[in-house]
């Protein structure tokens, strides 16, 4: 401050000082007491001018700082370097604190002597909880990407060299960071997948398309192969520049273990109810064509002669060939039980209508077809399932519903067949939770056949309002299938 | 026809010897029934009854060289005025409609009692007259 300042000036400039809201200004005397108060400072920290010219400047400061002398350390740093800047926790008038950023000026004469301080302030409480929320953000997200374990999580930088891992990382590919931060992420790939150029291509794709997800073998550490699903996503900055990769993967080789023995379970059921249905065709078939035909020239030789011989031996042969009309009946019936022969000429209706015809009104049941929605017939393979699936339906509505009705309905649904048998009996329930042992064995026996041919099956019933027995078979031709 | 009126000329068709010598035997056994030949496969039955021109055929359904359905359909295309009775161990409702769309006069279920197949074999002699006039 030179006296050939105009005064006029000078008086504006106090003015501005005085005005300025945002800040504290303010000045101290050499030993820190203060000596002027702006409108910034009394909104801060809320004294009025004359509660506080005169006071010591460390009545902000609070105690345990008080006490360790930080006041006047920090008057003593702005002495030998000229000013201090710290951020810290100050106190207002009220008691209450506030996170302050403090920039205390010495201020010197032309002569050199010290004439005191400039002290502004700055409220940065609500920059201070924002940057606090961020940052916590940020820490949990931190500790929740180092707490997984089920997944390996980790960045790549542009060029694909790995800059962070976490556990899941560690668990999964068996590198420890120390062993694997810096390398470049290709060391996942198998040899013969680096020699096709994959890692590159993934992150070129994961660039084109903002992300990649791939499933196949990748390596430990060990050199032992897992199978992997992976996903690349790549991370931009807010200019649109390419800052690195998030890498995920997921160890799915026990998942992938237990779904191939699923199919290699449900494979050996197929062969193996397949088998089944082409022995029991040759043995309905050999029955039909040797002991029915041998049964029925028997029967027709009996007649012949019970014709010829004296009347007193009639009673014998009659009594005989009604031995052999019987034996006629049950091997008939065999054979249909062990193969609906009209099924491989005629279809599931065909069949469907035979079964009704011949076996279940003598049950005493009333019974209907519906097959008006099936508008494509089910390969044989398939209409034999449903075919066994209804028979065993039917014959538990006949066992344990206690029903006047039974209904079958076909129809044609999401390229398969969707059966539906329900009765109006007394409805199915599972006293207990479960059913009685004997009916679980067919129950489960029906629902083993449907899923064996890749389809569903399911059970619902009502106390007092029926059954309804439901299952869908996709419409595909089971393998070697051969009729 | 040079055989007189009162006797019915009957072929008889099935695979199964014990059947075709069993059911000759018991038409034979009739007065008025004569079999006039018999046949192992549908080739066969379709060339004798070509030859034989026999007024009624017991055809099996299930033999070899198409079975009986096709049978059925060939003689009755050369000689509309056969009168065939399918035979079967099978009613199954599609195996006998099929055989009613090849042209049979009735179904016949294998374990059918003696009088029953003769009775059935004497009526459809007896339509000789309505299918001359149809």
């Amino acid at each position: 401050m030179s006296d050939t300042t105009p005064p006029p000036l000078e008086a504006d400039f106090r003015l501005l000082v005085q005005g300025v809201a945002d800040y504290a200004i303010f000045m101290l005397d050499a030993t820190g007491h203060i000596m002027s108060w702006n409108t910034g400072a009394e909104r801060i920290k809320g004294y009025r001018p004359e509660e506080i010219i005169g006071r010591h400047f460390s009545v902000f400061y609070p105690p345990e700082e008080y006490a360790a002398g930080k006041p006047e350390r920090e008057l003593e740093t702005a002495i030998e370097e000229g000013r201090v800047e710290d951020d810290g926790w100050r106190l207002r008038k009220d008691g209450t604190r506030f996170w302050a950023n403090v920039v205390i000026t010495a201020l010197h004469d032309s002569d050199g002597t010290l004439r005191g301080f400039a002290k502004v302030t700055r409220d940065l409480t609500e920059r201070r909880s924002a940057e606090q929320a961020l940052w916590e953000s940020e820490e949990r997200f931190r500790l929740l990407v180092q707490g997984v374990v089920d997944y390996a999580i980790f960045m790549l930088d542009p060029a694909g060299h790995i800059v962070s891992w976490n556990p899941g990382a560690e668990r999964i590919n068996g590198y420890r960071p120390e062993e694997i931060i810096g390398k470049h992420f290709s060391v996942f790939y198998p040899p013969e997948d680096n020699a096709a150029g994959i890692p590159a291509r993934e992150l070129e794709l994961a660039i084109d398309d903002g992300r990649l997800e791939d499933e196949g073998w990748r390596l430990r550490r060990d050199g032992t192969r897992f199978w992997a699903n992976v996903v690349i996503t790549a991370l931009y900055d807010d200019n649109g520049i390419l800052r690195g990769f998030a890498k995920v993967t997921r160890d799915l080789t026990e998942r992938r273990r237990a779904e191939q023995a699923l199919d290699e379970r449900r494979r050996l059921l197929g062969h193996l109810v397949h088998a089944q249905e082409l022995e029991r065709r040759r043995i309905a078939w050999d029955v039909h064509d040797d002991s029915i035909q041998s049964m029925v020239a028997v029967g027709m030789r009996l007649q012949l002669l019970a014709a010829r011989l004296p009347e007193e031996h009639r009673a014998t042969l009659s009594s005989l060939d009604e031995a052999v009309s019987g034996t006629i009946g049950r091997l008939r019936s065999l054979v249909f039980q062990l193969r609906p022969t009209s099924i491989d000429r005629h279809g599931l209706v065909s069949a469907l209508t035979d079964f009704i015809r011949d076996v279940v009104i003598g049950w005493g049941l009333k019974p209907g077809l519906h097959p008006g929605d099936l508008t494509e017939e089910p390969p044989t393979e398939t209409a034999i399932t449903i075919f066994r699936i209804c028979q065993e339906a039917v014959t538990n509505v006949h066992k344990h519903a206690q029903a006047k009705t039974v209904d079958i309905y076909l129809s044609t649904v999401d390229r398969g067949t969707m059966t539906r048998v329900i009765d109006d009996g007394v409805g199915y329930s599972m006293p207990g939770g479960r059913p009685e042992p004997k009916e679980h064995f067919g129950l489960i026996e029906m629902r083993e056949r449907a899923e064996t041919a890749g389809g569903w099956w399911s059970v619902t019933g009502t106390p007092g309002h029926g059954t309804t027995v439901e299952f869908w078979l996709p419409t595909t031709k089971a393998p070697e299938a051969k009729t | 026809m040079s055989t007189p009126a009162a006797l019915v000329r009957v072929m008889v068709c099935d695979d199964d010897p014990m059947i075709r010598e069993a059911l000759s035997e018991v038409l034979e056994a009739e007065p008025d029934l004569i079999v006039v030949g018999a046949a192992a496969d549908a080739d066969e039955a379709i060339a004798l009854a070509g030859e034989l021109a026999p007024e009624v055929i017991i055809l099996d359904v299930r033999m070899p060289g198409g079975g009986g359905p096709r049978a059925a359909r060939e003689i009755l295309y050369r000689a509309p005025r056969t009168r065939i009775l399918a035979f079967s161990a099978y009613d199954d409702s599609g195996t006998v409609a099929e055989m009613t769309r090849a042209g049979v006069v009735e179904y016949l279920l294998k374990g059918t009692p003696n009088t029953e197949i003769v009775a059935a074999v004497r009526r459809a002699g007896a339509l000789r007259e309505a299918r001359e006039t149809s």
